[in-house]
């Protein structure tokens, strides 16, 4: 038996070790959509930190993505000679700005009033974006191209999809991994104590606003994160990377993947890029299933697809131990 | 000068619209804890349905009084079959459910009626201008305000002026005591959710001839409606009636002296009251 710990290495591990392996075993069209699956992936995951974890359930987590999305496309375009990291760079610095900001007004109010505020707040980033034709290029959106990474020894074409996919793969990847490490670390303890007894927290001396207002932050900088590469991804950034509907995604991803979980959101992410792409094969009207489905998950399965594999796995393990002693507890590093 | 007075009585009647809408999201909100996110797709839905009635029939007056009914069954039933069934989750569930139904709402729409503007054209009296202070103005404008005015009214004085008010006020304080007491509790509640989406209904008939009537209406109406709801003070229904007042004359005015920055005016109104006072207007300290 191994411990959780190990199991989430192997189990982070093999995940990279598939992602390495999978621009020689699939076709492009599925490598650009798989592109798309891990820039939406930390998208959720992102998401999921503020619903799963603090309990904020916040329907303006597209102003963060959008921003970033935006400022990659307008540094790219307005400072020559900019490299990707240092374009990179500046989206993370600008939301992560801007996540301090907005949080500040927003994380004022909990439950429905910051459900609310947290739209507003969205409305007005669309307006901008949509009224600042002279920065965001309005309706028409921007276009850029990406530019190759240079190593100093060696310049690496970014137009080639399979070299931008691992540089995304890397880069997200790590994102995700240093989520997955941050829930594991006394702030992110922190955090889910918050959510489940705030007032014993503040008894114990926490300052839970600054903690809510730190999380809200990083939140927003690893969706502006998400937002940059999925500008660099299409190389095309319109109002729609900022508009409700992308927070209407995310918060789809990330229930049907569960809310309950870390990983669950991935598989939401994964999930919801591949039937949205079967659905809108075979029917215009994909959002409505898509929809219907999250309205189902709502009533039926409020774990999302997460619960479903829990009580399957609960199912295998109860089987298999039945007969034999009640071992115990291994203690948990 | 009658400039002034125009753009005056183009924020009344706003204002009124706004009013309507945000009664109902407020009662709900105020009575029941939930707040209603396919609010303003129920409105969007008044529309169209008016829309298509007054197609068929040809009858406004007619329209005014079977839409909200339609909305008041819709309503009444979501209350009972889905939002009821999510409330045992909590309060994140019962938003999460309001905000699909507004997306599939939407989405239904957009197939029913396609992804386009609808012109409605009501004729008759309403359809006509009238001299009022020497400036020629629509007599739909005025009806708008004075539909606010006559349901505002109603509403208040059932609230406060009869025996159905006072229950109704007691289950927001303690429901679980109203409940003992022999109310029915739940009626009541699936009774205030079905008369806030019959509210929306009616803002929605109102809103076609003014507005256009498109796909986008709703989520344009909400925000306006929220906005209204933090300044006025959630679940204040005078708070409701002040804010839709300032808004509705700020957006009117924006448009006249900040042509660029109309767009912004009301985003930055929210944004000062929830640095002066962050519970709103005339809220309640949470």
């Amino acid at each position: 038996m191994i411990s959780q710990k190990k199991a989430s290495y192997l189990f982070i591990a093999v995940l990279f070790a598939l992602g390495i392996l999978m621009p020689s075993v699939i076709k492009k069209y599925h490598l650009n959509m798989l592109t798309e699956i891990i820039v939406f992936a930390l998208y959720a995951v992102s998401y999921n930190l503020l619903l799963g974890y603090a309990g904020l359930l916040s329907f303006g987590h597209a102003m963060f993505f959008g921003t970033g999305a935006f400022t990659v496309a307008v540094a790219l375009i307005h400072i020559p000679g900019l490299s990707m990291w240092n374009a990179i760079l500046i989206a993370l610095l600008t939301t992560t700005v801007v996540g301090f900001i907005a949080g500040g007004f927003l994380l004022r109010h909990k439950g429905s009033y910051f459900a609310l505020l947290t739209l507003a707040f969205n409305s007005l980033f669309y307006a901008v974006a949509t009224k600042w034709h002279r920065i965001t290029g309005g309706d028409d959106g921007l276009s850029i191209t990406r530019p190759d990474l240079n190593f100093g020894f060696t310049t690496v074409k970014m137009s080639v999809l399979t070299n931008f996919y691992y540089v995304t793969l890397v880069v997200i990847g790590a994102a995700i991994v240093f989520c997955w490490y941050f829930t594991k670390t006394a702030m992110g303890q922190t955090v889910l104590l918050m959510r489940e007894n705030e007032e014993r927290m503040k008894f114990l001396g926490y300052n839970t606003n600054v903690s809510r207002l730190i999380l809200f932050t990083f939140t927003g900088a690893l969706a502006g994160l998400a937002g940059a590469f999925y500008t660099l991804h299409f190389q095309f950034v319109s109002q729609s990377a900022i508009s409700v509907d992308m927070t209407t995604t995310v918060l789809l991803m990330t229930f049907v993947g569960g809310t309950g979980t870390f990983w669950g959101p991935i598989l939401g992410a994964f999930v919801y890029i591949i039937v949205q792409n079967y659905l809108s094969d075979i029917t215009d009207r994909w959002p409505l299933f898509m929809g219907l489905i999250f309205i189902l998950m709502v009533l039926l399965i409020p774990g999302g697809l997460s619960q479903i594999i829990h009580s399957i796995r609960d199912l295998f393990s109860r089987k298999r131990d039945r007969g034999k002693p009640v071992a115990a507890e291994e203690p948990s590093s | 000068m009658s400039d002034v007075s125009v753009f005056f009585l183009h924020g009344l009647a706003y204002a009124g619209l706004l009013f309507l809408v945000s009664a109902g999201l407020t009662l709900v909100f105020g009575m029941m804890n939930v707040l209603n996110f396919a609010h303003a797709a129920m409105y969007m839905l008044g529309a169209y349905f008016s829309f298509t009635l007054l197609h068929v029939t040809g009858q406004f007056w007619l329209c005014l009084l079977v839409c909200p009914v339609l909305l008041f069954i819709i309503g009444a039933l979501v209350e009972r079959f889905l939002l009821r069934r999510v409330h045992v989750y909590g309060h994140l569930h019962e938003l999460l459910l309001t905000f699909g139904l507004a997306y599939i709402l939407t989405e239904l729409v957009k197939w029913i009626w396609g992804n386009y503007p609808l012109a409605v054209n009501i004729g008759g009296f309403l359809g006509t201008t009238v001299q009022l202070f020497g400036i020629t103005y629509p007599v739909y404008r005025i009806f708008i305000f004075v539909c606010a005015i006559l349901v505002g009214t109603a509403m208040a004085l059932i609230l406060f002026r009869t025996r159905l008010g006072i229950i109704l006020r007691a289950a927001v304080n303690d429901s679980e005591m109203v409940n003992a007491l022999g109310f029915n509790v739940p009626l009541v509640f699936t009774g205030v959710f079905a008369f806030g989406a019959a509210l929306s209904g009616l803002a929605g008939v109102i809103a076609g001839p003014l507005l256009t009537t498109y796909p986008g209406m709703a989520h344009e109406i909400l925000i306006d409606a929220f906005v209204v709801i933090v300044v006025g003070g959630f679940g204040s229904l005078g708070g409701a009636v002040v804010a839709s007042l300032l808004i509705g004359e700020l957006q009117s005015f924006g448009v006249l002296l900040f042509p660029k920055l109309s767009l912004a005016l009301v985003y930055m109104l929210m944004a000062a009251v929830l640095i002066v006072k962050p519970s709103g207007l005339f809220g309640e300290k949470q």
